[in-house]
């Protein structure tokens, strides 16, 4: 009788246990994808051309970048090349053949550029523009 | 009797297994319908577009004096250079493509809200009738923002501006 009931508690031991895995590998599943490489290249590309859109010439914006930092050392690409900016679009790229272009209608004079963890936005009125 | 109860506790462990395999199904359909498709932020830029536009051509709630003469004559040369002038340019990402926003701004008097004085017009026309569809039909075509406010003249006299901005740009928006 006593083996028996030793037996029922470790059956439930490792069912709880198989649960519990279950969950972290469910949970593990989430998170990662929720922190690929496609998802923050669009995130990062849309919030930043909302902010050069939404932003007075002379504003300074600075934008913690530091998951967007780990995922681009994973790929193999240098902090300093994720953004970049042309024009009126802005590109965000995380790995080698990714990247996600967006485009914004602020027309101004905008700046990008990588300081430790962070990206810095320097926005200013254009020069030779209609209202100099 | 405890043979009975090993079979029970077999059937319940199969049981529990489609159960686990349910849950990781729904899961990942559910995972993979969320971040498949995109964040759709053209609302926001719409109302971003329309509150610039808004400050350019009623800065502190009197019309723009490069606008409105103080005789209250709308100025032809403001429209020309619309979107300089508000410091906007809709260009869109290559010459190959067509722009995809569209600006609409009508100037009336406070008293004859009817009679249209002064109209500028920039973008790309071609999805302004989406904007009209019933429902949420439109949604994922387009995202067309309304605002209406009053401004004031040199001379005191009160206009009502009434604003619409769209936003395309339904690849990298909708799915």
């Amino acid at each position: 009788m006593r083996e028996k009931r030793g037996q029922l508690l470790v059956e439930n031991v490792i069912f709880i246990i198989l649960n519990l895995v279950f969950l972290t590998i469910m949970i593990l599943f989430v998170v990662k994808q929720g922190a690929g490489a496609s998802i923050l290249e669009q995130s990062y590309a849309k919030q930043i051309s909302l902010i050069i859109d939404s932003a007075k010439p002379g504003a300074i914006i600075k934008i913690n970048m530091l998951d967007a930092k780990k995922v681009a050392d994973e790929k193999g690409v240098p902090f300093e090349e994720i953004v970049t900016h042309e024009k009126n679009f802005v590109t965000v790229r995380l790995s080698e053949k990714g990247g996600y272009t967006y485009t914004f209608f602020n027309d101004v004079d905008v700046e990008i550029y990588p300081d430790d963890v962070f990206y810095i936005i320097t926005v200013d009125k254009k020069i030779g523009g209609e209202n100099d | 009797m405890i043979r009975g109860k090993k079979a029970e506790s077999k059937i319940i462990s199969v049981y529990w297994f489609v159960i686990l395999l349910l849950v990781a199904t729904g899961i990942i359909v559910m995972v993979n319908v969320f971040y498949g498709s995109p964040y759709d932020i053209r609302r926001i830029e719409a109302e971003i577009l329309s509150e610039n536009i808004a400050n350019c051509i009623s800065p502190g709630g009197e019309i723009n004096e490069d606008l409105l003469s103080p005789t209250e004559i709308f100025k032809e040369e403001f429209r020309d250079n619309f979107l300089s002038r508000c410091n906007v340019t809709l260009d869109a990402q290559s010459e190959f493509k067509d722009i995809q926003y569209y600006l609409e701004i009508e100037f009336t008097k406070k008293d004859s809200p009817k009679r249209v004085l002064f109209e500028i017009v920039e973008g790309n026309p071609n999805f302004k009738e989406d904007c009209n569809l019933d429902g949420t039909k439109h949604e994922k075509l387009v995202q067309c923002v309304q605002k209406e406010f009053y401004s004031m003249g040199e001379k005191g006299t009160l206009y009502s501006i009434k604003m619409t901005s769209m936003v395309r740009k339904t690849e990298q928006n909708a799915k």
